[in-house]
């Protein structure tokens, strides 16, 4: 059992701030890397020490596996925590730790190539029976598009190989958008993951997004936290995630987390990960998507309706203990819904608004939560995702979390900035949210032009 | 001394490490400090901030050692806590600092043995090599941006220093 007294956290924002307190609450110093951008931040001053990485382009700082390694080594820590994002699941990063003698807190470098390249992801999930999405091999030019194109049927979905966060998606209605969708799909691709390859998939039209948790430990424990309903995006995003899902039927429900662990257990999956599935809700079906072999954004609903804390699970498993449950210990108590508030005008076509925060007054009730590194005075820097808080809200039943969410919603003032806060109030106070019917496609093709003619409507 | 080693039954307690970093700390001359008894080491490298920072040696990478988990919370002093080490050095008046263009280990010298690329009193020209950072084991010569005399190095050798940290005040002509 490798003893963990001081980790590294190779992160920023509000997650490096979930880091630390995890470690904290089990008596584990931090160290962390920060930008030139980020020495001030609140996990700065939260951690034992800082260090500067280097300048604020996360190209030079966060995303530089070497100096990660050097530094945590040169902190005397024992243990790195990814994070989401930046460098989490990468492979290689998870190589350069283990060689250096750290323990990296995820899956192991081979669980994290299986399931995070999504065509070998989805040719083990076809191995181990888990119903996948109608789709190509890789496609390297327009011919080969036209033909897999021709065989799954339009309209269809262009994804990046290498990606993730809906960068380098199209959707193909026609064969006739073929052509210009290919190009610029390949060169998104090349130029947010540094590989072009695209792969081609049938397009479902109301689809919701339906995701499981799962974390194992290194002794073959693994236990599923059932499911994450993250069905409000815009382009690919997740704007606003809940637990459990409102549409799913109960048995559908326990074949996708057997599923997921299923194809856990294929690539013996330690650490946490999320099986994400598209469910189509006109047929009652889901097929699998991808695994995400990190932490993810969303983990605090799963936390509120299980009351199981996944970052301090993580860094257990990565100590070598046991899961400190089992699968029957776990029950869904509740209903859990989470806001990702934006440093974004979604007045304005969502343009990211950094800048000087000059009031922050955070709603603080019971049933609450709020994950964030922001506060009065905090400078919300242009150099990475525009994200700045994650307000949680907890109820009996979805009714409750609504409401007490709506009423955070309400409270929560921020000045200086612009922030995604007017979207979610109307978008959590709206029918078709509230009725449990929102599709992976609502926000964009139906609430958002109807909310823009409500603006130029107004006075 | 017996020089039998399995009779040796050493044992490094917290109280002891310490005492260690209390007496490093105290001295006027002490550096850098190793202690190996068995499988365990304990590895100590001084700080500009006059702090003692337990560190691995980057130098050998091959075996972690066990004494960063017996060391104290890597950061002491309340007053430096959350603020870079750059940021904090003092540079003496009239001076101008050659800072670290990456997070690594900075080295004084070409090889463990060969004298130092400068000492205070030399002269340096501009693009002159004044020291080294290694980063997995590939090292980035640090040059002078500026002609002048060398007055204080910063940093001692050996240690990991941040990305904009200060190492080296020179005198510009």
């Amino acid at each position: 059992m490798a003893a963990i007294t001081r980790v590294f956290v190779a992160n920023r924002g509000e997650i490096a701030v979930r880091i630390i307190r995890a470690c904290q609450a089990l008596r584990i110093e931090t160290v962390i890397g920060v930008s030139e951008a980020d020495r001030e931040s609140l996990g700065a001053r939260m951690a034992d020490r800082a260090i500067c990485i280097g300048p604020a382009a996360a190209g030079q700082s966060y995303l530089r596996p070497e100096i990660l390694v050097h530094a945590a080594r040169g902190t005397g820590c024992q243990a790195v925590h990814p994070g989401y994002g930046f460098l989490s699941e990468r492979a290689v990063f998870q190589r350069k730790c283990t060689e250096a003698g750290l323990v990296f807190i995820g899956p192991t470098a081979e669980a994290i190539e299986s399931m995070g390249d999504k065509l070998s992801a989805i040719r083990l999930a076809r191995e181990a029976g888990v119903p996948v999405v109608p789709g190509s091999a890789e496609l390297n030019s327009e011919a080969e598009v036209r033909s897999a194109a021709a065989k799954i049927g339009y309209p269809c979905l262009l994804k990046a190989s290498a990606g993730g966060g809906g960068r380098g998606m199209r959707i193909v209605r026609s064969e006739g958008e073929l052509a210009a969708a290919f190009s610029s799909a390949r060169a998104e691709a090349g130029a947010a993951f540094g590989d072009p390859t695209v792969y081609l998939e049938k397009f479902i039209e109301n689809a919701r997004h339906i995701e499981i948790q799962v974390i194992g430990d290194l002794h073959g424990n693994i236990c599923h936290l059932f499911e994450r309903d993250c069905s409000v995006q815009r382009r690919h995003q997740k704007l606003i995630e809940e637990a459990p899902s409102p549409g799913l039927p109960p048995a559908r429900r326990a074949e996708m987390a057997e599923a997921a662990l299923a194809l856990a257990r294929n690539v013996r999956y330690s650490g946490a990960g999320t099986v994400e599935f598209v469910y189509d809700s006109d047929q009652d079906r889901f097929y699998f998507l991808e695994m995400n072999t990190r932490i993810q954004v969303e983990h605090p609903v799963t936390e509120m309706i299980t009351g199981v804390d996944l970052v301090q699970e993580q860094l257990r498993v990565a100590m070598g203990e046991p899961l400190s449950f089992r699968q029957p210990d776990l029950r869904i108590r509740g209903h859990a819904i989470e806001c990702r508030i934006n440093a974004e005008n979604p007045r304005s076509g969502f343009a990211p608004s950094p800048g000087r925060v000059s009031q922050w007054s955070a709603p603080d009730h019971p049933g609450l939560r709020l994950d964030t590194h922001c506060h009065e005075g905090y400078f919300v820097p242009p150099y990475y995702d525009s994200m700045i808080a994650k307000l949680i809200a907890w109820g009996e039943d979805r009714g409750e979390a609504v409401a007490r969410m709506l009423g955070a919603l309400a409270e929560f003032r921020i000045t200086g900035i612009h922030t995604t806060i007017p979207l979610h109030s109307e978008v959590i106070a709206h029918p078709a949210f509230r009725e449990g019917r929102v599709t992976t496609r609502w926000l964009e093709n139906e609430f958002l032009p109807a909310w823009g003619e409500g603006a130029k409507l107004a006075p | 001394m017996p020089n039998d080693d399995e009779t040796l039954q050493y044992t490094l307690s917290y109280r002891d490490a310490v005492d260690i970093l209390r007496l490093v700390k105290e001295s006027e001359q002490c550096a850098s400090l190793e202690i190996q008894f068995g499988d365990m080491k304990l590895s100590l490298t001084r700080a500009v901030a006059r702090e003692a920072v337990a560190q691995s040696v980057p130098r050998n990478m091959a075996a972690p050692t066990a004494a960063p988990a017996n060391a104290p919370p890597p950061k002491a002093s309340a007053a430096t806590k959350g603020s870079s080490a750059g940021a904090a050095a003092a540079l003496p008046p009239g001076c101008v600092a050659i800072t670290a263009p990456m997070l690594g280990t900075f080295y004084r010298a070409p090889t463990p043995n060969a004298p130092p690329f400068v000492k205070p009193g030399d002269r340096v020209k501009s693009g002159d090599t004044v020291g080294l950072i290694e980063v997995m084991k590939l090292f980035t010569p640090i040059t002078s941006g500026v002609a002048g005399r060398v007055v204080q190095i910063l940093v001692e050798d050996s240690m990991l220093v941040e990305h904009g940290q200060a190492l080296v005040a020179l005198e510009p002509d």
